[in-house]
């Protein structure tokens, strides 16, 4: 397979590896490409690291199972531990978390960035601060709504019954140049119509003479003295290092551990989002005065309503999420119609056996949608040796309560677009044909421990805070305490923002970049 | 059980993991447990191999910790099989359909964590069969022709503007 000028895979390591740059950034999805392609382009010697392979376009297929296993952390497999517990994934290769999701991109909500300075002491994160990087964005990424004939009947279906109810709806704003409707966004986009770091930041960065090492996994990050004069990390448990820089392997096929990556950098960004990101930082004995690193996880829960219809709906055909209901954000609540494949949608159906058959036999007059969440309640990374990161996430009474109208809102809206029987994402609940049983059926509590949910919005756990007794971070994304170790990635977030977070990500990673440049000086870089 | 644990830049996907002879036991637990959940259709031609085929890529990806807990799965519906009553303690895998079908649904109503790992477990095997492409044919998915289908109109109707973008101060190359 060939490579970019720039790029070296686990197959052109051979031996161990030692290297000096600037400023080495570990991961290359939403935050850290951007910081890379920002770094390089203002002529900063850059280094990225990712853990994943590099799986260019035309390699992306239809087929669920092999991007699981190809682009996806553990296979898409993680599970954040509660009651009950929630599935999450997360993106794992060139390109990172933007690779796999949906591409829907959305400013932050004026009324999250407030709530963030208020209570954080943050500077420079208000909405006229920001709109200057949303703007450059979403011109650099091509945000904006889909061309009509790629939305599928599914979101149609959806978007008609919600507006049928006089709820608020929006066409989703996505980074896509013309999208051509395959629903294939999360086994990775086959056309490169979908702006993802792969296609966009990554090329810029290696264009810009910056080197991406895909296939390296970092161990651990160490700080010593910076251009800033002083020992970074005092206090805070990496004081004995001697040199800032990572430290890391490369991984073989296989899993194999291959030879040792050493980089000597001035500064470090880590990228590695809001699971790996704390993990990674505690593994290399970061212990911040705050004791927040790895704690307040928001999680985004989502859950899936299964909705048959007597026609085809054919949902796979157009972009898989076209539309958002808005009416109830003052709830916390956004709905969406959202495509699965068969092996996504037979993963999650409440059957087996013959029943599972005549179940999927409807594939094609099924359309699947649900609510998100913005979370109240949090969880927690813990990095135990020989287990990897950890992570513990329990969902408050008042969220629970919060998903179930959610359904109920979900099943509603397709009842009204004309939906036979649903599905509820409750263990052991009964078909639904009329919406006098679903309101009959939800008279009654539905108990937490038996919401099924998921979450491909991972936030929160080395959050931003002005005040070092209560955020790992500060308002610019560098870790208190350890000048030149810099995060770029959703592990920021003081709190969830209530929609998709890549749009903030990135816009946080390009201002905290231009941050680092106005001071590069100091950095000595 | 073993497999890699990630999926490294490579022109192929990982060969299933070889089978060592002692974990045969698993791969026969797993088979019978597939022949169960998946849909009757998987006792037809190769289905069930193949199913099981991409079960081992699957484990092969995830995290060494996940994997463990998959094959405790497996292993408590092999032998757990002896304590329920109408098994008459027998195995899992030396049930009828009948029994073992009927274990099967008592295993996955129980609400605790051990029915959270059997319930995965059925999970990652399901969607291992609907993973197939003659299954995805027969129920009307066949998505291949369809991108190639849009891939074409794309470039049809927007070929210039994507290329222009493409072009453009600060675009991807």
């Amino acid at each position: 397979m060939a490579v970019p000028n720039g790029l070296t895979t686990q197959a052109g390591v051979g031996s161990d590896l030692s290297l000096e740059c600037g400023v080495v950034v570990v991961g290359s999805g939403a935050g850290g490409a951007t910081v890379a392609a920002e770094l390089a382009e203002a002529g900063v010697d850059v280094i990225m690291l990712e853990e994943g392979g590099y799986h260019p376009t035309a390699s992306f297929t239809a087929g669920t199972g092999r991007a699981l296993r190809t682009l996806y952390r553990d296979g898409g497999g993680g599970m954040a531990i509660g009651r009950p517990s929630v599935l999450y994934a997360e993106g794992r290769c060139v390109g990172g978390s933007t690779v796999v999701n949906g591409g829907m991109s959305w400013r932050t909500p004026a009324r999250v960035l407030q709530r963030w300075a208020e209570r954080e002491g943050l500077r420079a994160v208000g909405e006229r601060d920001l709109d200057p990087y949303f703007a450059e964005i979403e011109s650099r990424l091509s945000v904006g709504p889909q061309d009509p004939e790629t939305i599928g009947r599914d979101s149609a279906l959806f978007r008609d019954a919600a507006q049928a109810r006089g709820w608020a709806v929006v066409a989703n704003r996505r980074n896509q140049l013309h999208c051509a409707g395959t629903s294939n966004c999360s086994s990775g986009c086959p056309t490169g119509a979908k702006q993802s770091m792969l296609v966009t930041s990554v090329p810029r960065a290696l264009a810009a003479g910056a080197r991406l090492f895909a296939d390296v996994r970092v161990d651990r990050i160490t700080l010593g003295r910076t251009g800033l004069g002083g020992t970074g990390l005092g206090g805070t448990g990496l004081g004995r290092a001697t040199g800032t820089g990572v430290t890391g392997h490369v991984v073989r096929p296989g899993g194999g551990r291959g030879p040792a990556v050493t980089v000597r950098a001035r500064a470090v960004v880590v990228a590695g989002g809001a699971i790996q990101t704390p993990a990674l930082l505690a593994r290399s004995g970061l212990r911040p005065a705050s004791g927040q690193l790895g704690r307040n996880l928001s999680v985004h829960p989502n859950a899936v309503v299964t909705a048959f219809f007597d026609e085809d709906v054919t949902g796979w055909q157009g972009v898989h999420q076209a539309f958002q209901v808005r009416e109830f954000t003052g709830e916390g609540l956004l709905l969406t119609a959202t495509n699965l494949t068969p092996p996504m949608l037979a993963g999650i159906l409440p059957a087996y056996g013959a029943e599972l058959g005549a179940l999927m036999a409807d594939y094609n007059r099924i359309v699947t949608a649900g609510p998100l969440v913005s979370d109240t309640g949090s969880g927690r990374i813990r990095y135990l040796p020989g287990l990897g990161p950890q992570v513990f996430y329990q969902l408050t009474e008042r969220d629970a309560a919060r998903i179930v109208r959610g359904v109920e809102l979900t099943a509603q809206a397709l009842f009204t677009a004309g939906a036979r029987r649903v599905l509820l994402p409750f263990e052991g609940a009964p078909v639904v044909r009329t919406p006098a049983e679903l309101g009959r059926l939800l008279t009654r509590p539905v108990p937490r421990r038996t919401l099924e949910l998921f979450s491909i919005h991972l936030m929160g756990t080395a959050r931003m805070s002005a005040d070092p007794r209560r955020g790992v971070t500060g308002s610019f994304g560098e870790v208190h305490g350890a000048p030149g170790l810099i995060v770029a990635d959703a592990s920021l977030f003081p709190g969830p923002i209530g929609i998709n977070p890549m749009e903030t990500v990135i816009a946080l990673a390009l201002r905290n970049a231009r941050r680092l440049l106005e001071r590069r000086a100091a950095y000595c870089i | 059980m073993a497999g890699p644990s990630s999926a490294p830049t490579g022109p192929a996907e990982p060969a299933e993991p070889a089978e060592p002879a002692a974990e045969v036991p698993w791969r026969l637990a797993a088979r019978r447990f597939a022949e169960i959940v998946c849909p009757p259709e998987v006792r037809s031609g190769q289905r069930a191999e193949r199913v099981l085929g991409e079960f081992g890529l699957m484990l092969g990806s995830l995290p060494p910790a996940a994997r463990k807990a998959l094959a405790v799965a497996l292993a408590g519906v092999e032998q757990g099989a002896r304590l329920y009553p109408p098994a008459r303690g027998r195995r899992f895998t030396r049930l009828d359909d009948r029994v073992a079908s009927a274990y099967v649904r008592a295993l996955l109503a129980r609400p605790d964590p051990a029915a959270e790992l059997v319930r995965r477990l059925k999970s990652v095997l399901v969607m291992c069969y609907y993973e197939l492409p003659e299954v995805q044919r027969e129920i009307g998915y066949d998505p291949e022709p369809y991108i190639a289908a849009v891939s074409r109109r794309r470039l049809d109707r927007y070929g210039p503007q994507i290329r222009a973008h493409e072009a453009g101060p600060g675009a991807g190359s």
